[in-house]
């Protein structure tokens, strides 16, 4: 609808015209998964609702930033995308920084997670690193090409319509030989309330909607990077198990970090019982002995970098000057 | 005080706005402190910056009125 406004409104210009006529065309042919703008409510909404310190978001950022340790290669400008924005960005700017980061831009698509976000960073007194913040939309990413050393994104890209598309704009706004770096959340995230959603509402409504978002699987996160076209590909899976009082807090727990389901075709009324239902299904399936109920929550981290003819290759095909054959007639004797 | 800070705000913003480009067509985009806003010439969308944090999400940005969006236009034609 407002595609079509915005080329109705700009008759003249060739080139204006060109361009929306791309966009229209864009926005047609792409699949919808995700409601962008609920997803931009929620935020809001966690960054009101957020604690300060949240456990499992500051291990995951704290695994995240660790990875910048390993790197020989300094990234004085990060870009900062959205996602759990405040943990990676206490934990990006807090001495002694990791990576050599000198500036920090720090993005995400809801305005009062920016806002607040910005309060913390200006009643902390260190000033070692310059933050700039900026609210846009991980598809649409408003950054010039080749301008950051280095992309970090927290939890924030599984719910992207268009996760191939927004990594490919991440590495376009890449430096050479800059790095990407992303955690999202993975297929075995949330296993027992997906089983526990299905039960009750087959038991209580003789029909299932699918209650937790569609996630990424590890093996799809390879070939992601790959499609998006970043050399030396690196992927690893933790899996966190937080534990609950009941099922009820973890639905709390999930609002508070802005991760509740936002699917554009999601069935939007959810009857009280099968609400209960499902709490109480959780707790009988899947409690353990001192009460509490478990959460899965897998994480994937991807590394990629952004091509420079410094990087290792494989050699040319047919370059090789010795045989494998002979290779195993040194060593194949010994195995 | 509270113009000394405004000042501040918006050199942040323009020093920001040397990487940022438009979301949508990804060209330049135009500071223009009349309506303290960064101004996408080629699709012909203002972007406004609240607080001094510019927000680029597309559906935030405002479709210029013709007479404004002509002028670089006239060129074109």
């Amino acid at each position: 609808m407002r595609a079509v406004s915005l080329w109705r409104k700009q008759p003249f210009s060739l080139a204006c015209r060109c361009c929306s006529r791309t966009f229209v065309a864009d926005s047609a042919s792409k699949l919808q998964i995700f409601d962008r703008q609920r997803k931009r409510a929620q935020r809001d909404r966690a960054a009101w609702f957020s604690p300060a310190q949240d456990p499992l978001l500051h291990s995951v950022s704290q695994n995240l930033v660790d990875r910048l340790q390993d790197c020989k290669k300094t990234f004085p400008t990060a870009l900062c995308l959205g996602g759990s924005l405040q943990p990676i960005v206490s934990s990006l700017s807090t001495p002694p920084v990791n990576g050599g980061v000198e500036k920090l831009i720090v993005m995400d698509a809801s305005y009062d997670m920016v806002q607040a976000c910005r309060n913390t960073r200006r009643a902390s007194s260190d000033n070692a690193v310059k933050t700039e913040f900026l609210v846009a939309d991980e598809e649409f990413l408003p950054i010039k090409e080749s301008s950051v050393d280095l992309v970090v994104s927290c939890l924030g890209l599984h719910w992207t319509n268009d996760l191939p598309g927004a990594m490919i704009q991440s590495r376009l706004a890449l430096k050479p030989d800059g790095l990407f770096l992303a955690a999202i959340l993975g297929g075995e995230t949330l296993k027992e309330l997906r089983i526990a959603c299905t039960l009750a509402q087959m038991e209580r409504e003789g029909g299932i909607s699918p209650r937790v978002s569609p996630l990424a699987q590890v093996r799809d996160a390879g070939n992601l990077l790959t499609r998006a076209g970043f050399t030396l590909p690196g992927v690893d899976v933790d899996e966190y198990i937080v534990k609950y009082e009941s099922a009820l807090e973890l639905i709390e727990h999930l609002r508070a970090m802005g991760e509740t389901n936002a699917l554009s075709q999601m069935n939007n009324i959810l009857k009280r019982d099968t609400a209960l239902a499902t709490a109480a299904i959780y707790d009988s399936m899947f409690s353990s002995e001192d009460g509490t109920v478990p959460a899965t929550f897998q994480v994937i981290y991807m590394t990629g970098w952004r091509e420079h003819s410094s990087q290792q290759k494989a050699k040319r095909r047919g370059s090789a000057t010795v045989s494998f054959k002979d290779i195993q007639k040194q060593f194949g004797s010994q195995s | 005080m509270v113009r000394g800070s405004k000042e501040v705000l918006q050199k942040a913003a323009k020093t920001l706005s040397d990487i940022l480009v438009c979301p949508l067509s990804k060209q330049p985009l135009r500071y223009c402190e009349e309506s303290n806003s960064l101004i996408s010439d080629a699709i012909g969308v203002a972007f406004p910056i609240k607080n001094g944090v510019p927000c680029l999400v597309p559906r935030d940005g405002k479709i210029l009125e013709e007479e404004d969006a002509s002028k670089p236009d006239n060129d074109a034609n």
